[in-house]
């Protein structure tokens, strides 16, 4: 970080007898975020690594799968049940096929594991591993751990899609999977949100809990839950008025890839993490810590 | 430097804690004055890391209150931190961050510019800071988190087991801190579940047991009391009465060729001058931990001998 701040050779200065003492101010705006993205970085790194070299082999593919006509015939005869859940697109063009084989299934999937494992990371995890102790006993609120370790999750999310986004528009130009970039943003955009959500939830229950384990398990079932409300409530009638609660329509029901970012899904689900955020804060800061 | 005009750094009254049905603490009475350090002894579970937790903000009391330096440790945690400096029971450090990378992350979340402390505080203790945490021993993770507790040379030190895992030597470098600390102002609250290992720091001995402040005593007071376990043989038969009348002798179990009892440390002058009178094979003196000097005196069915 700064080694300029510290001396060459510990305890050059003398012990002096009455050493005025240092006034503390606390950490800056942003510090505890800085420092919980300088811990996952390692881990950070690995996961844009290994995302951009799934959306690589994606590319990869696409030449050879472009011209076979017989791909889409197949998908075609998938059940009903199964296209709709995958939103199976047309698979000869760019768009439906990053739609169908990154942006249905893959992409969320990780990213929402990323999230989730970050969020869960945040609060209850190191509290579980007691390191939580070292940061809470500097003067910082529990409101800033907790709203600076979400940011943290946040920033980290932004990285994985950035990389994915990017690997998508090198693999437009090294493999003629021509996307139109700007909706490959607002695609990246829609799918950060979306692991956003279900990383909020991760943090927040490990706020209120202390849990990792539920922390993990709670928003892993949501979101299976509301997978499975969205891409099936086209076929199920009674899910139909259930479908708008889904993150995931607010994700790719009206297909960012091809109709660019849509306000009301990104407001939507920017409100729910700020409302899991405040409740984060909420129940973290009334409860006891386990030592 | 305080808040509202209080002398007293700590100031429990009445802090009681449950957890469930379980009462970890109950009734805790408990002052900590400027420039004072304070043994906070007690059996494993007794609840001393419960009121620790409490004194920083960690954990909220359910009744009663705790107070640091005149703030209220839970709703004023954050700022009670500024002047307190933490040693968790078992510390817990990130294993890939070097020592010297702890400090600094520490230092920034406290806003402190100045690591010279922190590096003189390392080197007195011998500790390496470009090691990572997870190649430290068990001593060197415990020497780190000492570093981190002192280095804002803060108004007050809540230390949970402080040089456990510290070889004699380092122990005594960390007394000669503590002394310096004080000497300066500083207050400290240390636990431990032996005497041996804040006797020579404390000013004063709370004791705890099962969640009940059972003696608040000086060190001096206590000190006399602490039992040790005597055992002796002798090469020619002996009687009982030879050993009788001796002031404080617990225990005393005497047969042909020997002898054992708890003796306080008052007693033991006398009594090995009555064994002096006989021919020695053998002699062991060892202090008795701290739980039978407990036992002993403020038995289990005493809550309230202070």
């Amino acid at each position: 970080m700064r080694p300029d701040l510290l001396p060459a050779e510990p305890g050059t200065s003398s012990p002096d007898s009455h050493r005025a003492r240092v006034v503390l101010r606390g950490p800056r705006i942003g510090e505890v975020m800085w420092q919980t993205l300088r811990l996952q970085r390692r881990a950070l790194l690995l996961w844009a690594v290994g995302l951009t070299g799934m959306v690589a082999l994606y590319g990869s593919l696409w030449p050879s799968l472009r011209d076979q006509a017989s791909v889409t015939e197949l998908m075609d005869q998938l059940p009903e049940v199964v296209r709709s859940l995958l939103a199976v697109s047309d698979m000869s063009t760019p768009v439906g096929y990053v739609q169908a084989e990154l942006l249905g299934l893959t992409g969320p999937l990780l990213v929402i594991l990323f999230a989730v494992l970050s969020g869960s990371n945040g609060v209850a995890g190191e509290e579980d591993r007691r390191s939580l102790d070292l940061l809470l006993a500097d003067p910082v609120s529990r409101t800033r751990v907790v709203l600076e370790r979400m940011a943290a999750m946040v920033v980290g999310i932004a990285v994985l899609v950035a990389a994915i986004g990017l690997a998508l528009v090198a693999a437009g130009v090294l493999a003629g999977l021509d996307l139109p970039v700007a909706r490959v943003g607002a695609a990246m955009l829609h799918l950060g949100l979306l692991g956003s959500v279900f990383g909020a939830l991760a943090a927040a229950v490990g706020a209120a809990t202390g849990r990792p384990a539920v922390a993990r398990a709670v928003p892993a079932v949501v979101a299976v839950l509301a997978y499975l409300v969205d891409g099936l409530a086209p076929l199920v009638g009674w899910l139909e008025p259930l479908r708008g609660l889904s993150p995931f329509a607010q994700y790719s029901d009206h297909v960012p890839l091809v109709n660019g970012v849509s306000v009301s899904g990104v407001s939507i689900a920017v409100g729910t993490v700020a409302a899991l955020a405040a409740a984060a804060a909420l129940t973290f800061r009334r409860r006891d810590v386990a030592g | 430097m305080t808040g509202a005009g209080t002398a007293a750094v700590v100031e429990c009254a009445g802090l009681t804690k449950r957890f469930g049905r379980t009462v970890a603490l109950c009734d805790v009475d408990l002052v900590v004055g400027p420039g004072e350090v304070v043994g906070y002894l007690g059996p494993n579970g007794a609840g001393k890391t419960t009121t620790l937790r409490i004194l920083m903000g960690f954990v909220r009391p359910t009744a009663g209150s705790a107070r640091v330096l005149g703030r209220d440790a839970w709703r004023e945690a954050a700022r009670v931190h500024r002047d307190v400096g933490h040693l968790s029971g078992e510390p817990a450090l990130h294993d890939r961050l070097t020592g010297r990378e702890h400090v600094r992350a520490t230092a920034r979340l406290r806003g402190q510019d100045d690591l010279r402390r922190a590096m003189q505080i390392a080197g007195r203790l011998d500790l390496d800071l470009d090691r990572p945490a997870r190649a430290l021993s068990k001593g060197n993770r415990q020497k780190l988190a000492v570093v981190l507790a002192f280095m804002s040379d803060p108004l007050l030190l809540v230390l949970d087991e402080p040089t456990s895992g510290f070889d004699p030597l380092v122990q005594q470098e960390f007394q000669a801190m503590l002394a310096e600390h004080t000497a300066a102002g500083g207050s400290a609250l240390l636990s431990s579940h032996v005497l041996g290992e804040v006797q020579r720091t404390a000013d004063r001995i709370a004791v705890l047991r099962a969640g009940r402040l059972v003696a608040v005593e000086e060190m001096d007071v206590l000190r006399a009391r602490s039992l040790h376990r005597v055992r002796a043989s002798f090469a020619d038969p002996v009687a009982a009465s030879d050993f009788a009348g001796v002031l404080g002798l617990r225990d005393l179990v005497v047969t042909a060729e020997t002898l054992t009892c708890s003796a306080p440390a008052a007693a033991l002058d006398a009594l090995v001058g009555r064994l002096a009178g006989h021919r020695l094979l053998d002699l062991e003196c060892t202090e008795a931990d701290l739980e039978e000097t407990f036992l002993a005196f403020y038995g289990s069915e005493q809550p309230d001998a202070a």
